[in-house]
């Protein structure tokens, strides 16, 4: 039998795209772990699904109006603990190659839907040098062993990294009774979302040490103690600034990175921004039949973005024949996905996610079709760590230039 | 012997009159003050001769700490009063290597391991390479080991079941002139055996896609690449199967002689009583040797730092890449200057750096060093990018002063012999040196005729490699143990069946860094972000170790050691 989509990642990008499908149409999901849910099964506190739910759900509650949805649903069939090892393009379909405990299989979908999520850039991928001794680890290997192994593996611990991970754990270690000394982070602004800094540092009085980080991690078998330095500009280490910390864990916060291995052998085109494929406003890649979602596409800040856009590939399976695309351009971004757009398959708005490129007061952002403004937007504050959503109604044909423009309003200087 | 007024004379014209020089166990030993340390190797360096057996540099930095071993904290008699036929001490590849072939003989063989595994110190912490030996002092116990040991790999491999690959090391000439050495460099290379292939700067690139200097260079074909925590872990395995025993966690901190013999060997878990001792102590090789009654050589540590990259930085070259460095082709230099190797786990690595240091198990990086080594490697293929290394690591080379192995069976004490001093390229010469030890140590105790193991096996067959097998083969290992078909290790494709294995075998260590290097689970891009927690849980169950109790490393490594507060008790 062959699928009309294979999603590869069972987290909540995988199932809202899955559930997107049309019901007349054979699905098939393919979970490396042991249950669906991705990195939600981790994440035990609230704040999930507002903007979708209207209600603050916990990561798994989040996760599990999915998963029944998933297993409510005739067309879709789940593969757990089965592991994606090579996929082979053929003529008109992919062939995906998977290991599991039943064996070496093979399954055909004429779509393919890439929902494999990022993993937590490393200490050592930040520059921090010294041992490597057990209680270093990344925020959500940390979050991993407390919530879903139950056991801590801090008492006295550093956290380097304001990202919303970092910040989740902080506040997760001191309710488990550890104590954490302080926050660094190398950047001159916090990296997590404002809400996450008020109700996981502020709250509970855990100090955030801005252009500080961690240099050097000392003690053999277990982590003795950190230095931490002041920052330059540059977020390099200022001579003489050094300090010691007695701790027995670091926990690191230092950024997600889409996982695109798969993708990248595929041959699908990347962008160096986002770190994730190149996609149109359905979410397919360059390459014709597969789509990119949830944080293997870009790391969202909020899960129910994801779901918004995994619903969107979900239901542009088996829709569009044709196609005809031109480039999202852009200055003053970090990024902005869709980076193009199907001029041909039109609706009537046009979601897109952008970061700014830095943390600016109030800006303006202008779009422009053939250099004809046709919408902008004002905001009285940007930060790179919150993306910003915005649905546009406009008419492109072929060739049409597509600008989006970000600027700080300087006075009317700009 | 040595002269000893010629080297007193020397030190005091370099401004170290107060360094007392004298002639000690054959060699020439060093004793006094100095300001710095780089006083101490500088004295070394200048009192050694030809005609002693080495310096013994007792010089100390005025108000240093003295030396303090490392040890496990574990204290207790499990083997006390154990005697076996050969001790051997010290479980790197030089140690693993000499306990297997010991068990060719009809011996009794125990191995001890200060740390909580084997492979943890220089052989773990090196870059694989099979050394061609190009480089080496002609005539040196370090090229005749080399060469002898680099044509025992292929069989080695076969024997136990771990890959190597002969990719050939291409050197690089810095400058344009350099080209008109190469009939002395291939007259070097035929003194030993070692075939080198001219190249020129097109040739260079049937093998470097974009190399960073353009003079050409010339191909060793007898390099290779192996994993050496992996072939030590095989050979102890191997040993252990023959009948030795592996102790880890077992730190010899005394030895007692009669002038003559080894009567005793102290460690923190007992009092042993060997017939014969092996000492393959890496770094801590002339402690041991102190203590034995045999000490004519000075380990003066010298670190090392190498950058792991990530295997799309493969495709940048299929082979080892170095360059061509006078110093060391004339026998002068001690490093070979590092370079681009490639690993047979399809990784690069960046270095190694060189710089002594007093500190003989530092195995913290520095960004400073780390930069260095980078910014210089990667001219060599300018291609690679800082944003390709997913880790880094640093450890330290066990080098005398004399930059030569002591591989001997002790003119002083009787039932004392040496493997010591093994640094570069002691990975490519610890078979053959093994060799000859092993046979040592079987005269010492067999006394006149040898007594051959009719039983020994030398086959070990390694763990199943689900991810490197042809679907069929992979499919019929899954239908056997379905622990093969599942995933844990993300990034290098490991599963729990090969996990499970690795704690199941001899010589297998309960801790998530064991595993990682019998397996490689955790060696990939997330560096066991993902995998980690699964390890734990995986080695909680097979070795009904309570979760909180599961180690990344030695004792006191506990990865998470308190419950949380509902966790499951």
């Amino acid at each position: 039998m062959r699928y009309a989509a294979i999603v590869i990642g069972g987290g909540p990008a995988g199932m809202a795209a899955a559930c997107a499908v049309k019901e007349s149409e054979k699905v098939l999901i393919i979970e490396r772990e042991a249950r669906l849910g991705g990195i939600l099964k981790q994440c035990v506190h609230d704040g999930f699904g507002v903007i979708r739910f209207g209600e603050k759900l916990s990561g798994p509650e989040y996760a599990d109006r999915f998963i029944e949805e998933v297993y409510a649903r005739k067309n879709i069939d789940v593969k757990v603990l089965t592991f994606v090892t090579s996929i082979e393009k053929e003529n008109g379909y992919y062939r995906v190659s998977t290991t599991s405990g039943a064996g070496i299989e093979t399954h055909e979908g004429e779509n393919l839907i890439l929902a494999n999520g990022c993993r937590e850039r490393t200490a050592r991928q930040v520059n921090i040098h010294g041992t490597r001794p057990a209680g270093l680890m990344t925020a959500g290997t940390a979050q991993n062993l407390v919530n879903l192994l139950g056991v801590n593996p801090a008492k006295r611990c550093v956290i380097l990294g304001s990202g919303d991970i970092g910040l989740i754990m902080a506040r997760r270690l001191t309710l488990e009774g550890s104590q954490v000394l302080g926050v660094y982070e190398a950047k001159s602004s916090p990296s997590g979302l404002q809400r996450n800094l008020q109700q996981c540092l502020y709250d509970f009085g855990i100090p955030l040490h801005l252009k500080k980080t961690v240099t050097l991690v000392h003690g053999r078998d277990r982590v003795e103690g950190v230095t931490v330095a002041d920052v330059d500009d540059g977020m390099l280490p200022i001579a003489g600034t050094e300090e010691y910390i007695p701790c027995d864990a670091l926990i690191v916060s230092v950024g997600l990175i889409p996982e695109n291995e798969l993708a990248e052998k595929l041959g699908v085109a990347m962008d160096a921004k986002t770190k994730g494929p190149i996609v149109d406003q359905y979410m397919m890649t360059t390459l014709d039949g597969v789509y990119s979602v949830g944080n293997a596409l870009h790391v969202h800040d909020l899960v129910d973005y994801v779901s918004e856009v995994s619903e969107t590939a979900g239901k542009d399976v088996g829709r569009r024949k044709e196609r005809a695309t031109i480039e999202v351009l852009s200055r003053g971004l970090g990024y902005i996905v869709p980076q193009r757009i199907d001029v041909k398959n039109l609706e009537e708005k046009t979601t897109y996610y952008f970061r700014t490129a830095r943390e600016t007061g109030k800006a303006k952002l202008t779009v422009t079709v053939n250099g004809v403004e046709i919408y902008s937007k004002k905001y009285s504050a940007l930060r790179p760590p919150e993306a910003e959503r915005v649905s546009i109604k406009h008419l492109l044909k072929a060739g049409d230039e597509l600008k989006f423009v970000l600027e700080e309003d300087d006075g009317g200087k700009a | 012997m040595a002269d000893i007024g010629k080297i007193k004379k020397k030190l005091r014209k370099a401004g170290y009159a107060g360094i007392e020089v004298s002639e000690y166990n054959g060699g020439v030993r060093l004793t006094g003050e100095a300001e710095k340390y780089e006083d101490v190797l500088e004295c070394g360096s200048l009192a050694v001769t030809k005609n002693s057996r080495g310096v013994i540099n007792d010089v100390k930095v005025k108000g240093s700490k003295p030396l303090k071993i490392r040890v496990s904290e574990i204290e207790d008699d499990k083997y006390d009063g154990k005697s076996p036929d050969v001790l051997v001490i010290g479980g790197g590849i030089v140690g693993a290597a000499i306990a297997r072939e010991l068990t060719k003989y009809a011996l009794s063989v125990v191995l001890v391991e200060k740390e909580y595994d084997i492979a943890t110190g220089q052989s773990a912490r090196n870059d694989g390479m099979i050394h061609a030996g190009i480089d080496l002092k002609p005539a040196s116990n370090k090229v005749k080991y080399n060469c002898r040991g680099n044509a025992m790999y292929p069989r080695l491999s076969k024997e136990l079941d771990v890959p190597i690959e002969m990719c050939g090391q291409c050197v690089l000439y810095t400058a344009r002139w350099q080209k008109i050495l190469f009939p002395l460099i291939k007259l070097r290379g035929a003194k030993n055996g070692i075939p080198v292939e001219k190249l020129n700067a097109e040739g260079v690139k049937k093998y470097i896609r974009d190399p960073g200097i353009k003079y050409g260079g010339f191909m060793c074909p007898s390099a290779g690449i192996l994993s050496p925590y992996l072939m030590t872990v095989a050979l102890a395995e191997n040993a252990a199967k023959n009948g030795a025993e592996i102790y880890t966690d077992t730190a010899v901190t005394g030895i007692v002689n009669d002038g003559e013999k080894i009567t005793a060997v102290r460690t923190n878990r007992g009092t042993f009583y060997p017939k014969a001792v092996v000492n393959a102590a890496g770094v801590y090789s002339d402690v041991i040797a102190e203590w034995a009654g045999d000490r004519h050589f000075t380990i003066h540590p010298r670190r090392g730092v190498e950058a792991v990259l990530d295997k799309k930085a493969r495709k940048a070259t299929s082979t080892v890449i170095g360059k061509f460095v006078i110093k060391s082709s004339t026998g002068k230099g001690h490093t070979k200057g590092g370079g681009v190797i490639v690993t047979i786990d399809g990784n690069l690595i960046l270095g190694p750096s060189a710089s002594e240091t007093e500190e003989r198990e530092n195995e913290a990086t520095t960004a400073k060093e780390f930069d260095e080594v980078f910014l210089k490697q990667q001219k060599l293929a300018p291609e690679l990018k800082r944003s390709d290394v997913i880790t880094y690591f640093a450890g330290t080379r066990a080098a005398t002063y004399e930059e030569e192995f002591v591989v001997e069976k002790s003119p002083v004490i009787k039932n004392f012999v040496q493997a010591a001093g093994i640094q570069s390229p002691g990975v490519t010469a610890a078979p053959a040196i093994a060799e000859d030890v092993a046979k040592w140590a079987a005269e010492i105790v067999f006394g006149g005729g040898l007594k051959m193991n009719e039983n020994f096996d030398p086959i070990r067959k390694g763990i199943p490699r689900p991810a490197e097998m042809e679907p069929e083969a992979r499919k019929k290992l899954i239908e056997e143990n379905p622990d093969y078909g599942v995933v844990v290790c993300r990034c290098e494709e490991v599963t729990k069946g090969e996990i499970k294995e690795a704690l199941r075998r001899p010589a297998a260590v309960a801790a998530v860094d064991a595993v990682k290097r019998r397996v490689r689970a955790g060696m990939g891009r997330c560096q066991g972000g993902f995998c980690t927690p699964l390890v734990m849980k995986i080695i909680s169950e097979e070795c009904g170790i309570p979760l909180n109790e599961v180690r990344k490393k030695g004792t006191g490594s506990e990865i998470a050691p308190r419950r949380t507060k509902g966790g499951e008790r």
